[in-house]
């Protein structure tokens, strides 16, 4: 992973796309001014223009980009979402991308990957794979029910896993419970990169897996963001940090993250040891 | 340039971009960004725009962070709550402590030749002297540093805090404490709304001798989360901000200016330029733009090249 990161870009898309992907997930395409390289795990913030602009901007994990056309994956879960949930094609977006430090990649000594997205955490992983993915990864996505799994984003090798076993689609299968436990088939066979991005249920599945295992794990967090570039300090998440007395400290997830190392995180100020 | 500026009214004829004269200190713009929104500056990151070279572009400065004697981790999440119009938080002054912010932040922003007022809180007045003393001796050839905000007004903090701001003999305390130290640095004490009469406050710091008053800090506000029924922030209170505060930023100021006369950086819901005219037309002498600076790295540029009257024919 280079250290340097490229400064983000501060621009005004226009809506190309926004249509639903799944019973709760729906995919935008903006088209920017400009293409904008990302990272895999990067993330962008995004608001409304004119009159309808809300007061912070709403973070979005990085899908794909095509040219100048970035895409995001994201569910309606408060009045910024729903608002967006309404842009029809030809709307205009502000959008400040690429943020964020972005999922490792993968060099020659890497473990195969174990990746474990939850819902929308998705993109991060669904990129990471289109972007690093080698032979041996194991791909892994958990949905509430068949309805919810974004299918047409999640060909072979994706394995899927459902709370509830209905709605799946002819042709397809999935697994019946927590998406970690699709990982149980590769417990034995050696160790694994395990990124995981979701809810924070599943990121202290994946750490506690790892960390049992004695293998390397990242998780991308969803902290609710202010600012998205570091200077509001209203996402900050603990961290060890042996260098001081107290022994940790507060990390700016925006631009520390979203992607940390588990082992870095202090999982006990953080809900609760793992 | 913009339609924003060719609808600039009659009577605003200055330009932002010019210098403007505080106290001792002559500062590049009258366009700043407030603290605690931009941190202390990008720290080295940057922001890439079609419009602009840099979020620095036409800022008269920008106030840091508030930086306290010791490091401080601020108060737990969550730490922000959105509203319609506007934000409430509740970050509690995490910051790096002032030693470490003299180390590392103020060279930086030296060196990259940001305008820079520093923004510092203390628990108790006489604290303001050596802070002060210790800033002017590490800094003194800094060309970028231009001056001291104390923030006298922070609504998060269980001590330092507003109600420290609300008694104009401490008010006036913490400004003797600073004053003597910063002989050619502009002085500014920021003050809090929360309080009926604002006007006494800003004469004890005018007269204790600091050379400006921003006004205002952020509005004590609590909002609840309907889902659990209790306070959405834990510390249940924190300091609301946003286009929601104009009306009373704007009532503030107008009361300092006109009752104490000394003068006045305007600070309260300032996203564009017709938000900052207003201030303007009051009385200001410079602007701060805040929470709309968390929305974008650029507000505060683009108010002061809104506010700009060149290619205004």
């Amino acid at each position: 992973m280079g250290s340097v990161v490229p400064a983000p870009w501060n621009l005004t898309g226009t809506v190309i796309g926004n249509k639903a992907v799944s019973s709760g997930l729906l995919r935008l395409d903006l088209e920017l001014p400009q293409p904008v390289p990302f990272a895999p795990g990067q993330f962008a913030m995004l608001n409304l223009t004119g009159s309808g602009k809300l007061v912070f901007r709403r973070p979005l994990s990085i899908l794909a980009t095509d040219g100048p056309v970035m895409s995001f994956l994201y569910r309606v879960v408060g009045r910024g979402t729903a608002l967006m949930a309404d842009l029809a094609n030809g709307e205009a977006l502000d959008c400040l991308a690429p943020l964020g430090l972005p999922f490792p990649e993968p060099g020659p000594d890497t473990p195969p990957a174990l990746l474990l997205a939850g819902g929308v955490g998705l993109p991060p992983l669904h990129a990471w794979l289109v972007e690093h993915g080698r032979p041996g990864d194991l791909a892994c996505f958990g949905g509430r029910d068949g309805g919810d799994v974004p299918w047409s984003l999640l060909p072979d090798p994706w394995q899927v896993s459902v709370d509830h076993l209905r709605d799946i689609p002819d042709g397809r299968q999935a697994y019946h419970g927590l998406v970690t436990g699709l990982a149980d088939r590769v417990l034995d066979d050696g160790p694994r990169l395990v990124l995981a991005c979701g809810p924070t249920p599943l990121l202290r599945a994946a750490a506690r897996l790892a960390r049992d295992q004695g293998w390397p794990c990242h998780v991308s967090l969803e902290e609710h963001m202010g600012c998205g570039y570091g200077v509001c300090k209203g996402c900050v998440v603990p961290v060890l940090d042996t260098v001081r007395e107290e022994g940790w400290r507060n990390a700016t997830s925006c631009t520390e993250g979203p992607v940390f190392d588990a082992a870095q995180l202090d999982w006990e100020r953080f809900g609760g040891a793992l | 340039m913009s339609s924003m500026s060719r609808s600039l009214p009659s009577w605003w004829t200055t330009d932002p971009c010019e210098s403007v004269v505080i106290g001792p200190r002559t500062l590049p713009g009258r366009v700043w960004t407030a603290s605690g929104c931009f941190a202390y500056g990008l720290s080295g990151h940057d922001i890439r725009s079609e419009e602009f070279d840099s979020p620095y572009e036409g800022i008269g400065a920008v106030v840091t962070k508030t930086v306290t004697p010791q490091s401080r981790p601020g108060n737990p999440m969550p730490r922000l709550v959105e509203l319609t119009c506007g934000a409430i938080n509740s970050i509690g002054l995490e910051n790096v402590g002032f030693e470490a912010f003299l180390a590392e932040v103020l060279p930086s922003l030296e060196q990259s030749q940001v305008p820079t007022v520093v923004s510092l809180a203390a628990s108790r007045p006489e604290e303001f002297g050596p802070m002060t003393a210790r800033l002017q001796e590490v800094a003194r050839e800094f060309k970028h540093w231009h001056g001291v905000e104390l923030n006298l007004s922070c609504p998060n903090v269980a001590e330092g805090g507003h109600d420290f701001g609300s008694d104009p003999s401490t008010v006036a305390q913490c400004v003797a404490a600073a004053r003597p130290n910063l002989p050619d640095r502009a002085l500014l004490a920021k003050l809090t709304p929360n309080i009926a009469k604002v006007a006494p406050l800003a004469a004890a710091a005018a007269e204790a001798g600091c050379d400006a008053i921003a006004a205002i800090n952020t509005v004590v506000g609590l909002d609840v989360d309907l889902t659990t029924g209790k306070p959405a922030l834990p510390r249940r209170f924190g300091g609301y901000s946003g286009p929601g505060i104009q009306p009373i930023a704007l009532a503030k100021v107008d009361e300092i200016v006109r009752e104490v006369g000394v003068p006045v950086v305007g600070i309260g819901g300032i996203a564009t330029a017709e938000d900052a005219l207003k201030f303007f037309a009051l009385g200001c002498v410079a602007v701060q733009v805040g929470t709309a600076q968390m929305e974008d790295p650029l507000a505060a540029a683009k108010v002061a090249r809104d506010l700009g009257r060149s290619g205004d024919h």
